[in-house]
């Protein structure tokens, strides 16, 4: 006879920490698990009812939502953060953070701070992260990855990746040493087998031989952002994206007055509303359809432009809003 | 690479040790031979502690540092006395190697090349100068610089990989197409690739196959990783038209076939960047950005040679997984060229 603990096994390892959202019959959607360990911090409000109730059973009654922070609002040189999230069928879970993840920075370049995220989603899960930007200070080096696997290539994501150039109120303009994030999407079968659906990997560093600063080959663009969407539940936002960008105005065409003006539509008001922005903030952007996925990618001079533009596209839509609630766009207010 | 399951301690102890015993052996011979011997003794430096066998992977770039160090080894005999380069005959293998070099390098090769400027088009539409007679020179080798490092980093491993792992052909095209962000340069690369492909089934696979066949009986299997990568690329070739899965895009595909072609890897990587440099440049004359002659004098650069070099050096080691962009703006570029008033290339 062997006696066994009643209490789960500690796992105090620093920077770890894991999310896990089940199902308890027969249909309310709870967080089975939240354990996080300094300087990692999770917290866990209260879940909401989505303010659109569908008749379709598959959608969950609860949205849950998680914030990310980390002791001292940033990374210290040398942290390393690793979390595991995990959505049982039938949850949602959007993921927040409270203000930008700064960077702070290292006085040996080798030290490179680490944040890794693993999330498993199963075939009708569906996570909403759109979180503030990174935003490395001069002389740090940093590398993140954001790895999703997902069940039977089922499951709904929507992600985006940003950073920013730094304190462009101190003049830092990627003043860094190092900078690494990369996004994989995985698909597994049942047999466990795992195949690279999408890469998108960005690196910042001293190789390239491009014999300039690293700002030179940033063509004064201040921020860089990747959005991923994939998945049955953000269909609609992933074809207003591809939309919007087969609407964009082509580059060196010029008006030779031959078209009729006509009365703008309320949603081509907007629009040009929008894309008027776009050229204020000197933010470019372009949507692609591959492999599954909508994969947008994004540029600005600062970092208002493209958190309003975000903002502006995914409202424009809506169909956030609706299924997982104003909260889902917190980082972008 | 190599040193990976190795102690850090352990391997800067042995190599100071390799190092200081070589170096008493060293002191015996005459100040002739001290060129060879110094790149004998990096050689004896990485070579792995007697107990350590590396892994089944890392045996291919183990083999092809050898022989990278072996040509060393034999370029700096030849400096030592001039003489007997100058007399040095061709071996068959050597000429083989060039030939088949210069059919890779040939612009009249079909690839398609010709049509696509890799982002410059773009990239000069989003650059416009002011006032609109300006060169846009300045600009365009801004543009080059970049699109090299670009390439370098997103492609460059595949080649490599595609040389050392002809087996993994399928899984190397299936994560390289994952990690091609936007639908220009998928296009672009599966159209090279293909085109590739069909050169190789049209016109080099006749004499290749019979060469192989030839090697095989003479040299009792010696040259089993040739045939093998031969196999690869066929059944690659013959799965391409049946499974939907598979897009035959240009990077991993120019590794294999030069495999088979029995071309030295580092050739191989300095053909794929300095090809494309011939491309983006080419492109350039036809965008009224140079004239032809400047052109050439840019290819002829240098600089140009110096950082292909560095290119390769950099990259020699990186793994597909650690495959990114390094320039994150060139992919707004190359996704934007969709949105181009008038173009006069495909990507």
């Amino acid at each position: 006879m062997s006696f066994t603990s009643p209490f789960a096994p500690s796992t105090a390892k620093a920077g770890c920490g894991t999310i896990e959202l089940a199902v308890l019959p027969p249909d309310s959607p709870v967080l089975r698990n939240v354990t996080y360990q300094y300087p990692l911090k999770l917290v866990a409000p209260d879940p909401l009812p989505p303010p659109e109730q569908h008749a379709d059973p598959d959608t969950p009654r609860l949205i849950h939502a998680v914030f990310l922070l980390t002791y001292g609002g940033g990374i210290v040189a040398g942290d390393s953060i690793d979390l595991g999230v995990k959505l049982e069928g039938g949850t949602s879970l959007v993921l927040l953070t409270q203000g930008s993840t700064k960077i702070f920075k290292t006085l040996d370049p080798t030290v490179v701070s680490r944040q890794r995220m693993t999330v498993h989603l199963a075939a009708t899960a569906a996570l909403v992260y759109l979180p503030d930007p990174v935003q490395p200070f001069a002389h740090t080096a940093f590398a993140q990855s954001q790895i999703y696997h997902l069940e039977n290539e089922g499951g709904s994501l929507c992600a985006c990746d940003w950073v920013t150039s730094g304190r462009s109120a101190r003049g830092e303009n990627w003043d860094i040493h190092e900078y690494k994030s990369r996004n994989e999407v995985w698909a597994t079968d049942v047999t466990g087998k795992k195949r690279l659906l999408l890469r998108d990997n960005l690196i910042l560093d001293k190789h390239g031989r491009t014999g300039t600063q690293l700002a030179e080959r940033m063509d004064s663009y201040s921020v860089f952002g990747t959005l991923i969407i994939r998945g049955a539940v953000f269909s609609t936002l992933s074809q207003h994206f591809l939309h919007e960008f087969e609407a964009l105005p082509r580059i060196g065409g010029r008006n030779w007055g031959d078209t009729a003006e006509h009365e703008l539509t309320p949603m081509e008001q907007k629009r040009a509303l929008r894309q008027h922005r776009e050229k204020e903030d000197g933010l470019i952007w372009s949507a692609a359809n591959v492999r599954g996925f909508v994969l947008v990618k994004f540029a600005s001079r600062d970092v208002e432009g493209s958190r309003n533009w975000l903002r502006d596209m995914i409202k424009e839509e809506g169909s956030i809003l609706r299924s997982f609630g104003e909260r889902a766009i917190l980082c972008l207010k | 690479m190599i040193w990976e399951h190795c102690p850090k301690a352990a391997y800067a102890e042995y190599a100071v040790r390799a190092v200081k015993k070589h170096e008493k052996a060293n002191a015996a011979l005459s100040k002739l031979y001290l060129l060879p011997s110094l790149i004998l003794q990096s050689a004896i430096v990485r070579l792995p502690p007697p107990l350590m066998t590396p892994p089944a992977n890392d045996q291919q770039s183990l083999k092809d540092e050898i022989a990278d160090l072996e040509r060393r080894l034999e370029d700096a005999k030849a400096r030592l006395s001039p003489n007997s380069a100058i007399e040095q005959v061709s071996t068959p293998t050597t000429d083989a190697a060039l030939h088949a070099l210069l059919l890779l390098s040939d612009s009249a090769l079909p690839l398609g090349s010709f049509a696509f400027s890799s982002g410059l088009e773009s990239y000069l539409a989003h650059h416009r100068p002011s006032p609109p007679s300006a060169s846009q020179l300045p600009s365009f080798y801004t543009f080059l610089r970049l699109s090299l490092s670009t390439l370098a980093s997103t492609a460059l491993p595949y080649v490599l990989a595609g040389y050392r792992r002809p087996e993994d052909v399928e899984t190397l095209d299936n994560d390289f197409d994952a990690s091609t962000p936007c639908t220009v340069a998928r296009r672009a690369s599966i159209a090279q690739g293909r085109a590739l492909l069909a050169v190789w089934d049209r016109s080099f696979k006749t004499q290749y196959s019979k060469t192989s066949a030839a090697n095989g009986a003479s040299n009792g299997g010696v040259h089993g990783g040739h045939s093998n990568a031969m196999e690869s690329l066929s059944t690659f070739s013959a799965a391409l038209r049946t499974s939907s899965d598979i897009n035959a895009h240009y990077a991993p595909l120019w590794g294999l076939v030069s495999r088979v072609l029995a071309v030295p890897l580092r050739e191989v990587a300095y053909l794929f960047l300095f090809s494309h440099a011939r491309t983006v440049i080419s492109a350039a004359v036809r965008a009224s950005v140079m004239g032809p002659y400047q052109a050439q004098s840019v290819l002829a650069d240098a600089e140009l040679q110096d950082r292909i070099r560095g290119l390769v050096e950099e990259g020699w080691n990186r793994a597909v997984e650690d495959a990114g962009q390094s320039v994150p703006v060139m992919d707004l570029w190359v996704g934007r060229h969709e949105k181009l008033y008038s173009r006069i290339f495909n990507s």
